[in-house]
């Protein structure tokens, strides 16, 4: 659920009953919501597209930030947050991923999830197949299952999961998905 | 001036005299109060009071430009050499009043340089201020010393340019937070070589860089700098230059925090903030991180105001840091600090008094991080002197606040933002009535509100059953009906100020308040269920209020999208855009 809605709350409703549905989050809205609507529909369409990367790789330069008016931050103080190094950083960090028995491999940018479990969901996207890590260790009974490994700046090849992330990002070089029997 | 006085007031003849002293000495003893209220309450007592209060009067507080016109501020007060003026309505500050809408300096300023050649200080938040009014302020105001200019727009560097090249006797020049066109840096070089006199030196929101030899060279020669906040530009290792020759200043807000430095350079940043002795503000502190924060501790003994809200600290780092704040009575943090980074605020700062919270993604919907009722309890815990509060959140209930306000019931100024519209008590999932309830029940002597979450009028009806000292209160997105704007309307007695957007009240709400608002500074709804008739109506019935609509482009022709009310002894606005309809 985004912030911009498609709802509109204050006008449709009737002063006498608060029409508010908490599940539904109406946002900037009211008679005076069409305007609005035209921005909102513009930046739903830009979350839309870009949905893949918008939870972490968020860019502050999409007209959401720039023409809203919720929640009540100064404009100023939104431009500084929007400068802070973490969220919008331009460095990439590319790493291969291989499954076991097939020969072409993928490549993810390791700096676009902020840590295991995201990478995990996204893996388990991309192979279309349930990986499983440290987090889920002694749960290795499906024959549909992976196990993700990683070979570190030793040349050895571990289980993803057992250090930090922080310290995951600085020793990995790639990514294996092996199949459970084998592992 | 003891001539024109007499001439002016001849009622205060011995004859007529109510008074036994004379107006000199009544003039110098009424010199000494400060407060603008205060002021304004002596300036009731009597003829001669008022007298001598509009004679001794040195600086003027306008807390909205067009409740009154220069003319008459000069015709009332001929002795003014400070004026402070506040322009749009607050929700400007959230784009919900469009450009060039007004509350332009230069008309004042035009009046000033006739009535006021000798203004000293001018003091101005939401106005506009073009290049040209700063180049005829430097030039025609020979003695002015002091420049503040908070969240306004209009001008660019160059405006600056012209303050530094000509104003001889700067003492004071703070830019913040304004909508300022950004030409380059070089107007910090403008300062004369014999410049010596700054005391306040705040370019923090300029982007561009500027000359760091002419800056290290104005801050060397100003012996009495006081106050420097510097850009994100500036690097550690200017900084470090800079508290070389400036280890007096009692504030500072650092540039970026964040640059590769040698051991060395590293110890002679460490040793620099030893010597620094004298700070009780911080802020500044852009990519701060782990590595580097520990060059403040020696600093920070004696700090009383922490702003963090540019440095995105994790709560360990915040713990680290505030072991070394004992005496801090301000903090401002964003919420990457989390719950368990609050926990270290109430464990390490009793004396706190002020907290804000800011949230580090604002327009994320799907953050699981950020801070929850349970930080906010924690520091109500270890703080009982907490009286300031503006906190972001995703999450609130109704029984953490009520705890809160136990712990501390000595709230002058609670703003909760609950971020998302209309969200009820997360565990109960019933409205957040009660929390504000318990608000206004325990903080007696509470000034400023702002509500959020998903209220009912039942909110409303416990604010003018209990509020009677709120002054200010902010509304958005909340309420069932008329009612709730009725109830706070008529119980509320010390209401200044009442802002309202996205709420279901309507026409009989904002009649019901004919009486209300001329005591009122003003009242700002906007997306709200108020007729253009409605409008007119209170318009026509007090005639003492304007009443301005801006309405939307693609809205009913009946419908007052943005409503602004507010008293005037000017009359209606004669500099109205097109966009604005004087009712």
């Amino acid at each position: 659920m985004f912030w911009v809605s498609l709802f509109t709350m204050g006008r449709a409703t009737n002063s006498s009953s608060s029409s508010i549905d908490s599940s539904s989050h109406p946002t900037v809205s009211s008679a005076s919501s069409f305007p609005r609507l035209k921005r909102d529909l513009s930046t739903d369409l830009s979350l839309g597209l870009s949905i893949s990367t918008s939870d972490h790789h968020y860019c502050p330069s999409t007209p959401r930030e720039q023409q809203s008016d919720w929640p009540p931050i100064k404009t100023l103080l939104r431009k500084a947050l929007a400068g802070e190094g973490n969220k919008c950083n331009d460095a990439t960090f590319f790493v291969k991923v291989y499954m076991e028995g097939i020969p072409i491999g993928r490549k993810l940018d390791l700096f676009a999830h902020d840590g295991y479990h995201a990478l995990i969901r996204t893996l388990d996207d991309m192979f279309s197949t349930t990986i499983l890590w440290a987090e889920v260790d002694g749960v290795l009974h499906s024959e549909k299952c992976h196990v993700l490994t990683y070979e570190d700046k030793e040349g050895d090849w571990m289980m993803v999961g057992d250090v930090p992330w922080e310290l995951f990002l600085t020793t990995v070089k790639r990514l294996k998905i092996t199949r459970v029997d084998k592992y | 001036m003891d001539s024109k006085r007499k001439m002016d007031s001849p009622e205060s003849n011995v004859l007529t005299r109510s008074s036994p002293f004379p107006d000199e000495v009544l003039e110098r003893v009424l010199g000494l109060v400060k407060s603008h209220k205060d002021r304004s309450s002596v300036s009731l007592v009597c003829k001669d009071w008022y007298n001598a209060e509009r004679w001794s009067r040195t600086h003027v507080f306008i807390g909205n430009c067009y409740s009154v016109s220069p003319e008459i501020v000069a015709r009332r007060f001929p002795n003014i050499r400070s004026v402070t003026l506040k322009g749009k309505p607050r929700f400007s500050d959230f784009n919900l009043v469009p450009l060039n809408w007004g509350a332009d300096i230069h008309a004042w300023l035009v009046v000033f340089a006739s009535k006021y050649p000798l203004l000293e200080e001018l003091r101005l938040k939401r106005m506009t201020v073009t290049d040209e009014s700063l180049e005829f302020l430097a030039t025609t105001f020979t003695n002015f010393k002091a420049l503040s200019l908070l969240s306004c727009d209009g001008f660019s560097t160059d405006g600056l340019a012209a303050i530094a090249t000509h104003c001889k006797n700067m003492t004071e020049l703070d830019i913040q937070e304004n909508g300022i066109d950004d030409l380059g840096g070089g107007w910090l070089s403008c300062f004369p070589e014999n410049f010596t006199s700054l005391e306040v030196l705040n370019f923090a929101n300029l982007s561009s860089d500027v000359s760091f030899d002419a800056l290290e060279k104005l801050v060397s020669r100003c012996r009495s700098l006081k106050f420097l906040k510097v850009n994100k530009n500036i690097t550690l290792e200017q900084l470090q230059r800079l508290l070389e020759c400036a280890p007096q200043l009692t504030e500072l807000g650092t540039g970026s925090f964040h640059q590769e430095l040698t051991t060395r350079q590293y110890a002679e940043l460490e040793s620099a903030f030893n010597n620094c002795k004298n700070l009780n503000t911080l802020s500044g502190l852009w990519e701060a991180t782990p590595l580097y924060l520990p060059v403040l501790y020696p600093a920070c003994t004696n700090l009383t105001f922490l702003n963090l809200s540019d440095a995105a600290l994790q709560s360990g780092e915040l713990a680290k840091l505030l072991a070394y704040c004992p005496n801090l009575q301000r903090l401002w943090v964003l919420d990457t600090v989390e719950d368990k980074g609050l926990e270290a605020v109430g464990s390490s700062c009793p004396l706190l008094e002020e907290l804000r919270v800011f949230p580090a993604d604002p327009y994320e919907q799907d953050v699981v991080h950020g801070v929850t009722e349970m930080g906010f309890v924690a520091v109500s815990y270890g703080c009982p002197r907490l009286h300031y509060v503006l906190y972001f959140c995703r999450q609130m209930t109704n029984a953490a606040v009520a705890t809160i306000v136990k712990n501390c019931p000595d709230f002058t100024h609670f703003r909760l933002c609950v971020m998302n519209p209309g969200e009820p008590d997360y565990l109960t999932n019933e409205p957040m009535d009660e929390a504000f309830g318990a608000v206004v029940k325990n903080c007696t002597k509470l000034q400023r509100l702002a509500v959020s979450g998903l209220l009912t009028d039942l909110t409303f009806e416990y604010i003018g059953k209990y509020a009677k000292n709120l002054e200010t209160l902010s509304v958005a997105f909340a309420g069932s009906s008329d009612w709730g704007m009725q109830c706070v309307l008529s119980g509320c007695s010390k209401l200044r100020k009442l802002e309202i957007r996205d709420c279901p009240f309507g026409n009989e709400a904002l009649l019901s308040g004919l009486e209300k608002y001329e005591s009122m500074r003003s009242l700002w709804m906007s997306a709200c269920n108020v007729t253009m008739n409605a409008c007119r109506r209170l318009a026509k019935q007090m005639p003492r209020l304007n009443v301005e609509v801006m309405k939307d482009e693609e809205s009913d022709d009946s419908q007052a999208d943005k409503v602004y009310v507010y008293r005037s002894v000017a009359g209606p606005r004669r500099d109205a855009p097109p966009f604005v309809l004087t009712l």
